[in-house]
């Protein structure tokens, strides 16, 4: 028999109480690894919001909402933008949201039916050789053509959370449209969404001539915060604008509270687990005083008997981390596939930096829970140990 | 060892407990021949035990000289080693591990040494044959009669080669049949393996199987009464 074989045997000895120690360090670990999964998720798809070829500046009308849907401006809009100076290049885009169930009753996937319709989908109308300001530089299969009223491409997550590719068809504002090809930007919002011709969208939505926004490209050597003014002060109390990276801070800032808070959670749960290692270890100890007065008696060095209360312990939250981390990936990918209109926006990490740190707090846990009373039992004094009772 | 042939050299040692309040030993004088078998026996609480531990380094005495295979007790600061080579313990409770098996108990004290695992299964194995256990190697502790717990707890307390044994009221807990077969055991293991035997009893015919009974009375050793 080896040392390592005997510090894995204890902790089963008393399977209730570490089974209970598992349980506490777990949930832990769980909530580390899927906020990790999560934001990581989220960090990885912002990270590309800002892409060389797409409009650097978004107009919409003063008071509306800048994801807002239907069309309050007029698209001729887009055609007096470029004169303004630094103007490079403009597009009219309409936002519109389709809440119609039918996106769901003709999805294949079993899984995602009747959760798909919650949130609604997201469908762009734009100009299909405009599709390069909203960061599509690159369609796999073919964009859709400007006059077409039954064309769609589809982004990347929402293709794969509908279970759909190229050539399938899918139901919208009640009618059959053929997806045409999917893309990808790296943009989460943009990814799981739809576009279609602006006209199209249009009529669909009976906002003729009527666009949300307008993108914006600026010349290669112009200021974007200079340009924006310039459109705000050519439209005074008519047009706001905003940045990508306005955007992009926003998002970033948003990040960064999700990310403190879950480390705070995080932190949280590490501490409730180490309480509940420390307790466990103490009482395992107690229990053992006799025994650990014998170790003792046959020769064992304070050092081993230390070793072997601390060696306990991080099995213990090892495999809190194991389970933890199993539990943690299953629900995750669960929830997400389960629910598609999240799953279509969030793409979980699998970064291994995530499951790392997870690893190292398991790590640290078992070594700061198990230390105290490892520390204790190396000191007990054998005569006293073995008199115990 | 010294010239003298003793391998327990005990002069004047005394251990008080509670701040002094306690005298647990009192100026305790014995010595013990190598090979040799003593018990010691006298009233609770007269220090039988607490003379056991001093021999056994447990405890560090705290006045008087103590001497053992060697070893100056009252100075060494290697304590663990000296136990763990020299010394073998049996307490009255057999102290095993519940969830190791009878193999696995009896090689706990090996873990100080640097045998392979290999060689300490050898070892273990053979010094179960020598209690009759062969047969219950594999079993836990817990599915043992307290005689065969008690056999367990001989071949543990010998699997280091100690110079001494010493046994902690060894059939206390136990039927006089099985006590018998316990005693007879010890003994037998203790002429084949030439090892000292130190053991503790309350029992008169039980002391009477030693070469030699020490009394201890009051922390101190009264008389000493040779049964040979
Ligand atoms: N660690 C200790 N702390 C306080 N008192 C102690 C300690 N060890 C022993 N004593 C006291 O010292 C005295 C001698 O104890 P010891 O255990 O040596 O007696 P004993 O002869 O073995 O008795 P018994 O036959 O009941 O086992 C007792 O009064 C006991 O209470
Ligand atoms: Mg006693």
């Amino acid at each position: 028999m080896s040392f390592l074989s005997l510090v894995v045997k204890n902790p089963f000895r008393n399977k209730t109480r570490s089974a209970l120690a598992i349980v506490g360090i777990s949930i832990g670990i769980i909530v580390i690894v899927a906020l990790g999964m999560v934001t990581g998720g989220l960090e990885n798809s912002t990270q590309s919001t800002l892409k060389a070829g797409a409009a650097e500046i978004t107009v919409i009308q003063t008071g509306s909402n800048s994801f807002g849907s239907g069309g309050s401006l007029n698209e001729s809009l887009a055609a007096s933008l470029l004169s303004i100076n630094g103007v490079k290049d403009t597009t009219g885009i309409l936002r519109a949201t389709n809440t119609s169930t039918t996106v769901t009753a003709t999805t294949t996937n079993s899984s995602s039916s009747g959760f798909g319709a919650e949130g609604g989908v997201s469908i762009t109308g734009i100009e299909a050789n405009k599709l390069s300001l909203i960061g599509i530089d690159s369609v796999n299969g073919t964009a859709f053509t400007n006059t077409s009223t039954n064309q769609v491409i589809m982004g990347i997550t929402i293709a794969q959370s509908l279970n759909k590719t190229v050539g399938d068809t899918i139901n919208l504002y009640g009618k059959n449209f053929t997806i045409t090809g999917t893309y990808e930007t790296g943009n989460f919002i943009t990814d799981a969404g739809i576009m279609m011709p602006l006209s199209t969208l249009q009529n669909l939505t009976s906002n003729q001539n009527k666009i949300s926004d307008v993108l914006v490209k600026v010349t290669d050597n112009a200021n974007v915060t200079t340009v924006s003014q310039s459109i705000e002060n050519a439209y005074p109390n008519q047009l706001s604008t905003t940045t990508a990276a306005d955007q992009a801070n926003r998002i970033n800032q948003g990040l960064s509270f999700i990310n403190t808070a879950s480390w705070a959670i995080s932190l949280l749960a590490i501490f409730i687990g180490a309480v509940g290692v420390i307790n466990t270890m103490i009482m395992s100890v107690y229990e053992r005083t006799r025994e650990i007065g014998v170790l003792k008696a046959v020769g064992w060095r304070d050092r081993r008997i230390l070793g072997m209360i601390l060696g306990e312990s991080i099995v213990l939250t090892l495999l809190a981390f194991v389970i933890g981390t199993i539990v943690a990936v299953v629900g995750v990918e669960l929830i997400l596939t389960l629910s598609p209109s999240v799953g279509g926006i969030i793409k979980p990490s699998f970064a291994y930096d995530i499951f790392l740190r997870a690893f190292v707090v398991a790590f640290l846990v078992g070594v700061i829970g198990g230390l105290y009373p490892a520390y204790r039992a190396s000191r007990l004094s054998p005569t006293e140990a073995l008199r115990y009772e | 060892m010294n010239n003298t042939g003793n391998i327990i050299e005990i002069k004047g040692l005394k251990k008080s407990y509670d701040n002094g309040k306690i005298k647990a030993l009192n100026g305790m004088d014995l010595e013990v021949k190598k090979g040799e078998f003593i018990s010691i026996m006298g009233p609770s609480g007269s220090g039988k035990s607490s003379l056991l531990n001093m021999i056994g380094a447990l405890d560090r005495a705290d006045e008087g000289t103590i001497t053992v295979a060697g070893i100056d007790l009252m100075k060494t600061k290697k304590l663990y080693e000296f136990r763990s080579k020299e010394i073998g313990f049996v307490f009255q409770m057999h102290n095993l591990i519940p969830n190791l098996s009878v193999l696995e108990n009896v090689q706990i004290p090996m873990f100080e040494t640097k045998t392979s695992s290999k060689d300490m299964k050898k070892r273990a194995l053979e010094l179960l044959k020598a209690v009759n256990l062969e047969d219950k190697i594999n079993q836990k502790p817990t599915k043992l009669s307290g005689g065969e717990r008690q056999r367990v707890a001989i071949a543990r307390a010998l699997v280091n080669h100690p110079s001494i044994i010493l046994a902690d009221e060894p059939t206390g807990s136990l039927d006089s049949k099985t006590g018998e077969v316990i005693l007879n055991l010890l003994k037998d293991l203790h002429s084949k393996e030439n090892v000292t035997l130190v053991m503790v009893t309350h029992e008169p015919y039980v002391g009477k199987m030693a070469e030699r009974i020490v009394t201890v009375l009051d922390g101190k050793c009264q008389n000493i009464i040779s049964t040979l």
